[in-house]
């Protein structure tokens, strides 16, 4: 009783996020790509590397270190990432990221709050390395580089 | 239902009541939470290994190890489908797998869409080729604990619920058994019997303090009875003292009052009859003896003789007569003579007994007067007992010694006067003492006796008392001031 109520709501909560918090349902197929500047050096990631880049862990490309940037512009995107990136609950990436930082000083990526967001902080560093929605790269086209596709539905 | 133990059962069960779900909910969805949270985070593990696995394998033979590792996933048994597709092919295990299971778009959170598996796919990148992963892992197992470990959480809230009510009862009866026979003790004492001691044996240190306050107001409460009521006995007992002694001074001034006028009155008639007595004794010497005239003067001279004789008794009374002679005297023998005097005008009707309990004691006075009193107290006895006889018993004896603030220490002679005759009634008693009171008939008697013995007794100091219940006799006590034993040489000095 107790359990069917929470799924409902649960079930709810994503019906509305993808009615009205993800205008792109419209627009059929949908990814999650790992994006770079155009002149980055960095030219492919296996998963692995990536899930380290957002764990926290130094990710060194011709000796220069990559800098992750979480896009947490909407929850599915949020999901995908624990799903699809570090493979864990928000709560063990917590805990795993803060051990990293408080044992052996990792960094924990960086945070922003919308797909613009992040593709500015890309093109603004070229070491730089993000998640975004495919949909929201139409006008960075010629900025931005996809190294691989995370997640499709 | 308005007792302790009661109230104490009712709040530990409201609270029970209140509290038991809230904390099966509360732990439930905890649990919950752990289980969902451990399965998200093995299953996310799992099959990011595969497809990490997957990505790594051998271009030359893929098929094989990707058939390899999809039969590797469903033999562990938690997964319930596996697939690989490119776009063009689609890969499979080689295990069956149940054929009711049609894959969904990916699972975000553990028990979405309620088909009890949890989706998920990974993207595979193999060199330019791209393929999805897509594993759908059984909910099933970690429902089945959910529902195990919340069925424990419940059976854990019932049994603490019931721990709780049962510990609730005990700790009430605990509590409330103490406080119910302190209740009962206290209904006993104040019901009237203060003397139940307030006792409890209580482990509970309030219970005990309380009982000893208790016990302690009790017996002040008793001690402040007692006091009150040993208070209002002297109360009474002064009281009834003061109204003796108010009616003893009333009674003395009454007679002294009377004394005064019976007095002046008798030494006016003395003075009348003085001349009287000695002009008709005068005329008696010159008048032949056997003649009319001398028989006349000799009746004049004998009822002036009479008269004199009462004057001499009211002066008595109103002691204002002069004593002819002060002497220390003993009692004793004084007693014993007239007492043989009235032996002889006694009936023989009457028995007097003489009961001397003490050796001779010496009084300071009169002794004509003592004789008297003796006398006039005889008289009034036996004329009480004369119809009927009885026993008259006179009873000397020494009160002991007492202390007066006036003379230190002083021992009084006590003369006693008893008899068995009619007895006085209480209305009479108040005026027995009083000159010319009587209950006798007209011309029995004059009513001067006790009177007079009153007035000798106050005369030497003394004092007079009497006790009397009609039909059972009268009791005169007479208290005379023994002599100090330097009397006689005081006596002698003053002669």
């Amino acid at each position: 009783m107790e359990r069917s109520a929470v799924l409902t709501m649960r079930r709810a909560v994503l019906l509305l996020l993808l009615l009205f918090g993800a205008p792109w349902g419209s627009a059929g197929s949908q990814s999650v790509v790992l994006v770079v500047r155009t002149d980055s050096p960095v030219t492919d990631l296996d998963s692995v590397t990536v899930r380290k880049l957002f764990l926290g862990l130094p990710v060194l490309i011709n000796g220069r270190p990559l800098h992750p940037i979480r896009n947490r512009a909407d929850a599915l995107l949020d999901q995908i990432f624990l799903q699809e990136i570090v493979a864990m609950s928000q709560t063990a990436y917590d805990r795993q990221t803060l051990t990293g930082l408080n044992r052996q000083g990792w960094l924990r990526p960086s945070e922003v709050d919308s797909g613009d967001a992040a593709l500015g902080k890309v093109l603004a560093d070229a070491n730089a390395v993000t998640f975004v929605w495919q949909r929201d790269l139409a006008a960075h086209n010629e900025q931005v580089r996809v190294i691989r596709v995370l997640w499709s539905d | 239902m308005n007792s302790l133990r009661f109230r104490l059962i009712g709040v530990v069960l409201v609270i029970n009541y209140a509290l038991a779900p809230l904390l099966y909910l509360g732990v439930s969805v905890i649990v919950q939470r752990g289980y969902a949270e451990l399965f998200v985070n093995s299953v996310r593990s799992f099959s990011r290994l595969t497809a990490d696995e997957l990505e790594a394998a051998d271009d030359r033979d893929f098929e094989e190890s990707a058939a390899r590792l999809l039969d590797g996933a469903m033999l562990t048994g938690q997964i319930a489908f596996a697939e690989i597709s490119d776009g063009k092919r689609k890969f499979h295990s080689s295990i069956p797998v149940d054929v009711t299971v049609i894959p969904r778009p990916d699972d975000f959170d553990f028990g979405d869409h309620g088909d009890q598996i949890y989706y998920i796919s990974h993207s595979v990148k193999r060199g330019s080729r791209s393929m999805f992963l897509r594993l759908g892992f059984d909910e099933r197992p970690t429902l089945e604990s959910i529902t195990a470990a919340k069925r424990r959480v419940l059976l854990a809230v019932l049994s603490f619920t019931l721990a709780s009510i049962l510990v609730s009862i005990w700790l009430s009866a605990v509590i409330a058994r103490p406080m119910v026979r302190l209740r009962e003790a206290a209904k006993r004492v104040a019901g009237g019997d203060v003397h139940t001691r307030l006792q409890m044996s209580s482990t509970i240190r309030e219970v005990q303090d309380l009982t000893h306050h208790l016990e302690s107001m009790r017996r002040e409460l008793v001690g402040a009875n007692e006091r009150l009521a040993s208070e209002i006995r002297e109360r009474e007992v002064s009281e009834l003292k003061r109204l003796e002694l108010e009616r003893r001074l009333l009674h003395r001034e009454r007679i002294a009052a009377i004394g005064t006028l019976a007095g002046g009155v008798a030494h006016e008639f003395n003075n009348i009859l003085t001349p009287i007595l000695l002009y008709s004794q005068l005329a008696l010497k010159d008048t032949p003896a056997d003649s009319a005239r001398a028989k006349d003067l000799g009746r004049i001279v004998s009822a002036a003789h009479r008269a004199r004789s009462l004057i001499m008794r009211i002066l008595t009374f109103s002691r204002q007569t002069d004593s002819q002679g002060v002497t220390v005297f003993p009692l004793r023998s004084t007693v014993e003579e007239a007492l043989a005097l009235l032996r002889a005008i006694v009936p023989t009707n009457i028995e007097i007994v003489f009961d001397a309990q003490c050796e001779e004691i010496r009084l300071s006075g009169d002794p004509s007067l003592v004789h008297q009193v003796v006398i006039n107290l005889g008289t009034n006895a036996y004329q009480a007992m004369q119809r009927t006889g009885g026993r008259l018993l006179v009873r000397l004896w020494v009160a002991p010694v007492r202390a007066t603030p006036e003379a230190g220490t002083e021992s009084s002679a006590i003369l006693e006067v008893i008899d068995t005759g009619h007895g006085i009634e209480p209305a009479a008693l108040a005026h027995i003492f009083e000159p010319f009171f009587t209950t006798r008939d007209v011309g029995e008697g004059t009513g001067l006796g006790l009177s007079v013995v009153h007035g000798i007794v106050t005369s030497m100091g003394g004092r007079i008392s009497v006790e009397s219940e009609v039909g059972r006799g009268a009791t005169f006590r007479v208290h005379f001031p023994v002599a100090a034993p330097g009397a006689l040489a005081a006596v002698v000095e003053g002669s």
